[in-house]
């Protein structure tokens, strides 16, 4: 028992950080919070809120819109994963109180049933109850006290997942923010701007970080975590993350003959077949190791503080970047090794003639991704032209990522397959999916929901359609409806103006599909939707089979949708699974943004630093915006975990 | 029809016996000569395995229904009458020889075929046999004469093998002896005494590479033919550099044999790599050596992989049902506290070296002025997140440094923290990796990090001079690197380049580090080029032909540039003229080459050549047959047509 004790101490220790951390709206959470362990949602929100506060001000509105989506989602999810673990303890909790009813504030009743079976491999946490030998009532509560120490556990470690605010700037000048997750690949970062962007989804996209102090420019690579690097940049950095198309991201798997056979003439790289070019691929990048260029040349080194620059003839090879000495042969043993690529990455400059006075503007460096300023760690060359310094830029990217970097080009080649193929739909779908819909999913990803491709829907669907069309046919011809909750979003936003019309603005943003002109809305759902036997036909096809969220999408339009939400809301408590499973796929607009007050709409100068820290109260720089909620959650259920053992003893 | 007398002579009657006269005729088939022979030897065994050997002719009589007449045999002729398999003396890739019994009467490939069944070597087309070179130092080396590994009691090739559950062959499990034959066969040997290195014979130069490969045998002609006599010693070697399909569970011996025989290669610079390739090499080495004493060999059963796989299901359970404790035990991570001396040569002191307290936690170093005020405010906070770990220890001295490169943003900085003793740096030094990585000091590598730590300090407490005790915690460092590095650095200076590159790779397996090194060395640029001296028509000078699984190239060889690159798919066609030793090659674009061989017989050229073509059709779906007719047709020469 005094280990427990010590173990609570610990763990409130780690609490007030984390308030600590949440700053000026720690009074909103208040410790003694005996009500026992639903802690009513309002008080997530204004959590939630708060905390977001400051970076909010400074943001555009309909940057806020977005991003209110997407915390909303967050939440909402957590939320629901609550009431599961709830709902499974309930077997052995009978006093439990739990009111699922604030969750209908989200207009999303479906939920908390639906989100069962996919969450029941989280009721780990709560063992079922032993029905053979019925413990006495002390087990019960010991046992239900362990469960909730380790639910709170569980929330902590969400609650220390970090995530950022990122401002993307996009080619034509205009930019996106979207919250980044630590455990978000650049690959998923960059569904999620396709979506929000609608361009074509070509391999050649690219998220890049721009330095302005060094003049340099990186794409990241699909497979990397965006968080990290971005979280080194300093306080006051004029960095940006760029969404553009660059060629040279994947040239080398379109024209592998430029790179590994690069000193062969340029007329018979240009008349190199198809065939030949796989086999080139199957030779360097299939085999037991991967074969980096064999790229050799007299580039130009900045000597390390020095301003002259001097040719070296430099040779790569998988274990590094090599020079060789004057006066020495380029016979292996003799090389000089300028850098290995374990610890740096490559980064393209930008007019280094002026900067530097080097030979040529077609420069690159060598440096620790931390590395934000002019410093003597840094490894500056310059090539004679463009083709050289691409050839060599791929070639130390081959060198450090390996394979890697050819199963995200074929990720990549995948993803822009699947969205030609299925252009208008997979955007309208896809949209949607974006909206915070709290599909398990979402839980998983934490309010991630957008990046479950095409191909996982099918069986997604197909599982989450458990316990299925009885239910459904008590309900009406047009089941989705309940489900639909656009109307209600707009009596749920009591705030002030700026929210609906952003909402709407941002709905608007999706181009209604064009193939079901508005018109002809009522129609698709009819013939699609209503016979609830074949689902699992259904949900073999993609998800865009789906055209029930398009009348959702036009709310202000589709008037021949009645819409009743309301009533079937209340009158039919179990909502179908399947609807709600159209929600998440089939996508309705963003659920209301919650009851509290948004922030101020604040006029804001909007600083050109895209990544936004946290507020400035927390000292560290490295710890964003956590989201709160696990947090005022967690701290009133340690807290009633404690007393009532303290109340034991 | 007349009969007439034919000599043939039998091998067990010994070699000083006259010939028996047996009388035949014209139309008697080779069958009928043999029982004949055997009738009048009066010898009682099992002939089965003997067959005819013409000796002028340098031929085999391998058919017994052909009749005298049609093999063209008459009164002069000389007949011998002997056993297809002969014991043969081979040097495997792990240098380490083996006794056993070879067909000498089928070609080469298929002699290789069955040497490769007896020691359970998967896609034997990949190797072959070469003569051995001959010892220039023939002065006293009969202490060299190294003990041979007999496996001449196994059963013929011919036969089936029974195979154990593990995949070894049943033979080998009959008694010890051949059971530490398989082991040897099968483990990777520790590392050599850094004299055995240097004594051995190495090649200095693209010439005397190209020497190597003028040694091969003929694939098509069968051993007797090429004159190995019995009791002959051969190399066995990976020829053909084009590995298909590795496997590490069924493949033990081959991935063992092929590690083996690249790690010579580096070792006696028959393949030249950079000094960092180098470090890595040896770190590699180092750490294969260490885990095969302690990782027996496991050979992988059906039976045993169900246990595997039943454990890890286990494990992903007991990590998905931890309790509440547990995980708060991974929350509240662990953390060292010690009193540690820091230095910083930025600041322009004298290296002087002060004493904090300092506490890790996380990825992050904080100091304090003393244990006292540790709970305030640290005077600065380090976090190792992405930084670079250096070794900076001489044990003789009780130096214990850890040299840190910390990344900022306006550049790297750089920390020495000195420790008092090997335990606390062990742990320290660790930790420090552990973070760099962007790992805890919870995470569950940490103390097996120390303990390599600690293992490999131990190696620069062992004075060099004791070469010969190779025990695990005595390595010289000497004997993980080629002759060049042997001069160029002191063994204690290697010990701190290898330990920075062991750092690494201390966490990985032995398959995997093995897999590791084969897959740095198939990166080398060099890797897989066989040289060859040839002189292309219409050039006066000799020139070198680097032939690899992709590709022909030639190299000047006074230069040793590349001048020129040829690839196989734009080959059309290829042809020997046998009677003027003439490789001419026609590819894509009517470019056409010819060349004439000047170390090696041109047979040798149309091997490789053809053997590479051969390797790229082996298909993806994992075929255990060889279509050897195939391999005879791409690589037979006249003969074979």
């Amino acid at each position: 028992m005094d280990d427990i004790d010590a173990m609570f101490s610990d763990m409130l220790q780690e609490m007030d950080l984390l308030t600590q951390s949440l700053g000026e709206e720690a009074e909103s959470a208040p410790l003694p919070k005996p009500a026992s362990i639903p802690a009513p949602q309002e008080m997530n929100f204004s959590i939630g809120f708060t905390d977001f506060n400051a970076s909010l001000h400074e943001m555009e509105d309909n940057d806020l819109d977005a991003l209110m989506a997407d915390l909303v989602a967050d939440i909402s999810a957590t939320e629901e994963k609550f009431a599961t673990d709830r709902d499974t303890s309930k077997g052995s909790a009978p006093f439990a109180p739990i009111p699922i009813q604030p969750q209908s504030n989200f207009g999303l009743p479906a939920s908390t049933d639906t989100s069962k079976p996919a969450t029941s491999s989280n009721s780990i946490a709560a063992p079922p109850p032993l029905p053979a030998s019925k413990p006495s009532k002390e087990e019960q509560e010991e046992q239900i006290k362990a469960d909730k120490i380790k639910l709170a556990l569980e929330k902590l470690k969400e609650a220390k997942v970090k995530k950022l605010v990122v401002k993307v700037e996009i080619m034509d000048g205009s930019s996106k923010t979207l919250m980044v997750d630590e455990r978000q690949t650049v690959r998923e970062v960059m569904d999620n701007l396709f979506e929000k962007t609608h361009c074509d989804c070509n391999v050649d996209w690219c998220v890049c970080e721009t330095n302005p102090d060094l003049q340099t420019e990186r794409g990241f690579e699909d497979h990397e975590n965006l968080v990290e690097p971005l979280s080194t940049w300093t306080r006051d950095t004029e960095n940006k993350v760029v969404f553009l198309e660059k060629k040279d991201k994947y040239e080398v798997f379109r024209n592998p003959q430029l790179f590994y056979l690069w000193k062969k003439d340029k007329k018979s790289q240009m008349d190199m077949k198809e065939k030949d070019k796989e086999q080139l691929l199957e030779e360097n990048f299939c085999g037991a190791s991967i074969i980096v260029p064999d790229l050799e040349a007299i580039l130009y080194m900045k000597e390390d503080g020095k301003k002259s620059w001097k040719q070296r003839y430099f040779l790569l090879r998988a274990s590094g970047l090599y020079y060789s000495p004057k006066g020495k042969t380029k016979a292996s043993r003799d090389l000089v090794c300028l850098v290995q690529f374990d610890n740096v990455n490559v980064y393209y400059c930008k007019e280094y003639r002026n900067k530097y006075k080097a030979p040529t503007d077609h420069c690159f460096i060598l440096k620790h991704p931390q590395i934000q300023k002019e410093s003597q760690y840094i490894k500056y060359l310059c090539c004679d032209d463009e083709v050289t310094m691409t050839l060599w830029v791929t070639g130390i990217r081959i060198a450090k990522y390996g394979k890697q970097l050819y199963e995200n080009y074929k990720a990549a080649v995948r993803k822009a397959a699947g969205t030609a193929t299925w252009a208008n739909r997979t955007i309208q779908a896809s949209s949607s999916a974006s909206t915070p819909s709290p599909t398990p999913k979402a839980k998983a990803a934490n309010g991630h929901a957008p990046q479950l491709p095409k191909d996982t829907k099918g069986p997604g669907n197909q599982t989450s359609f458990p316990p299925p069309p009885p239910s459904m046919e008590t309900l009406p011809p047009p089941p989705p409806d309940p489900m639909l909750p656009p109307p209600p979003p707009d009596p749920m936003l009591p705030p002030p103006p700026p929210a609906p019309p952003a909402s709407t603005a941002k709905v608007n943003k999706f181009p209604p599909p064009p193939r079901f002109p508005q018109s002809s809305f009522p129609t698709p759902p009819m013939d699609d939707l209503p016979p609830p036997p074949p689902p699992p036909e259904e949900a073999e096809l993609p998800p865009d089979f789906l055209p029930p969220p398009p009348p959702s999408f036009a709310p202000y339009g589709g008037d021949s949708l009645p819409p009743p939400p309301p009533d079937p809301i209340t009158s039919l408590p179990p909502p179908p699974p399947g609807p709600q499973n159209f929600a998440s796929a089939g996508g309705a607009p963003p659920p209301p943004p919650p009851p509290p007050p948004p922030p101020a709409p604040a006029p804001a100068a909007h600083p050109s630093g895209s990544v936004r820290k946290m507020p400035p109260a927390p000292p560290k720089r490295t710890t964003p915006q956590q989201t709160a909620p696990p947090g005022g959650e967690l701290m009133s259920e340690l807290m009633t975990a404690m007393l009532k053992k303290r109340s034991q003893q | 029809m007349a009969a007439w007398d034919l000599s043939v002579s039998v091998e067990e009657l010994g070699s000083e016996a006259p010939p028996l006269k047996v009388s035949v005729t014209s139309d008697l088939h080779i069958g009928g000569v043999i029982l004949k022979v055997v009738e009048k030897s009066q010898i009682k065994r099992d002939w089965s395995d003997h067959a005819l050997w013409w000796e002028q002719k340098q031929q085999w009589l391998l058919k017994p229904s052909w009749t005298l007449d049609k093999c063209g045999i008459h009164a002069d002729a000389r007949l011998c009458l002997t056993p297809q398999h002969k014991p043969l003396r081979l040097l495997m890739p792990n240098a380490i020889s083996v006794r056993l019994r070879v067909c000498f009467s089928s070609p080469v490939f298929r002699t290789v075929m069955g040497i490769c069944k007896l020691l359970n070597i998967r896609h034997p087309e990949e190797l072959s046999l070469l003569w051995p070179v001959e010892g220039k130092k023939k002065k006293k080396d009969k202490d060299v004469e190294a003990e041979v590994y007999d496996i001449t009691c196994s059963p013929l090739p011919s036969s089936t093998i029974l195979k154990l559950a593990n995949g070894m062959p049943a033979f080998y499990a009959e008694s010890p002896e051949t059971e530490a034959v398989y082991k040897m066969l099968a483990v990777s040997q520790p590392a050599p005494a850094p004299e055995t290195i240097a004594k051995m014979y190495r090649t200095t130069n693209v010439m005397e590479k190209a020497q190597i490969n003028s040694r091969w045998l003929d694939s098509s002609r069968s051993l007797l033919q090429q004159g190995v006599k019995e009791n002959d010693k051969l190399q066995l070697r990976f020829k053909y550099y084009s590995f298909h399909d590795v496997t590490p569970q069924t493949d033990v011996v081959r991935l063992t044999q092929l590690y083996e025989q690249a790690r010579w290669a580096i070792l006696l610079e028959e393949i030249e790599c950079t000094e960092e390739e180098m470090m890595v090499f040896a770190a590699l080495q180092y750490h294969i050596g260490k885990v095969s004493l302690t990782e027996q060999f496991v050979a992988s059963s059906p039976a045993m992989d169900d246990l595997d796989s039943a454990l890890q299901c286990l494990e992903v359970k007991m990590e998905g049902e931890s309790s509440a404790d547990d995980m708060l035990e991974t929350m509240t991570a662990p953390e060292l506290h010690d009193y540690l001396k820091i230095f910083r040569p930025k600041r322009l002191t004298l290296k002087g070296y002060k004493q904090y307290w300092f506490t890790f936690k996380d990825t992050t170093i904080s100091y304090y002025k003393s244990k006292e005020e540790s709970c305030k405010e640290p005077i600065q906070q380090m976090n190792l997140k992405g930084c670079e770990v250096a070794p900076d220890v001489s044990v003789a001295g009780q130096k214990f440094c850890i040299r840190l490169l910390i990344p900022g943003a306006e550049g790297m900085n750089e920390v020495y923290l000195r420790c008092e003793h090997e335990q606390q740096y062990s742990r320290w030094m660790a930790a420090c990796r552990l973070a760099s990585k962007g790992k805890t000091l919870a995470d569950s590598s940490f103390s097996s990090e120390v303990q390599s730590i600690q293992s490999f300090l131990a190696m620069q407490k062992t004075t060099p001079s004791n070469n010969t005790a190779q025990t695990d915690e005595s390595i010289n460092t000497h004997s993980l690197v080629s002759p060049r590095y042997q001069k160029k650095y002191k063994p204690k200076q290697l010990t701190v380049r290898i330990l920075e590159a062991y750092q690494n790779v201390a966490q990985i397996s032995l398959t995997d580090a093995i897999q590791k090194f084969l897959q740095i060395w198939q990166a080398l640029p060099d890797f897989g080029l066989a040289y060859i001296v040839v002189r292309f028509k219409g050039c006066r000078k000799d020139e070198v032909l680097g032939i690899a699984n992709n590709r022909l190239i030639r190299i000047d060889l006074s230069v040793g540039d590349v001048v020129k690159t040829w690839r196989y798919n734009t080959m059309r066609q290829w042809n020997v003229n046998w009677d003027i030793k003439q490789v001419a090659i026609e590819f894509d674009g009517n470019v056409n080459i010819a060349f004439s061989c000047v170390t090696a017989d041109c047979k040798i050229v149309h091997e490789y050549i053809g053997g590479y073509i051969f390797m790229s059709t082996r298909g993806r779906e994992q075929s255990d047959t060889l279509n050897e007719e195939l391999f005879h047709k791409l690589t037979g020469g006249h003969e074979a047509l």
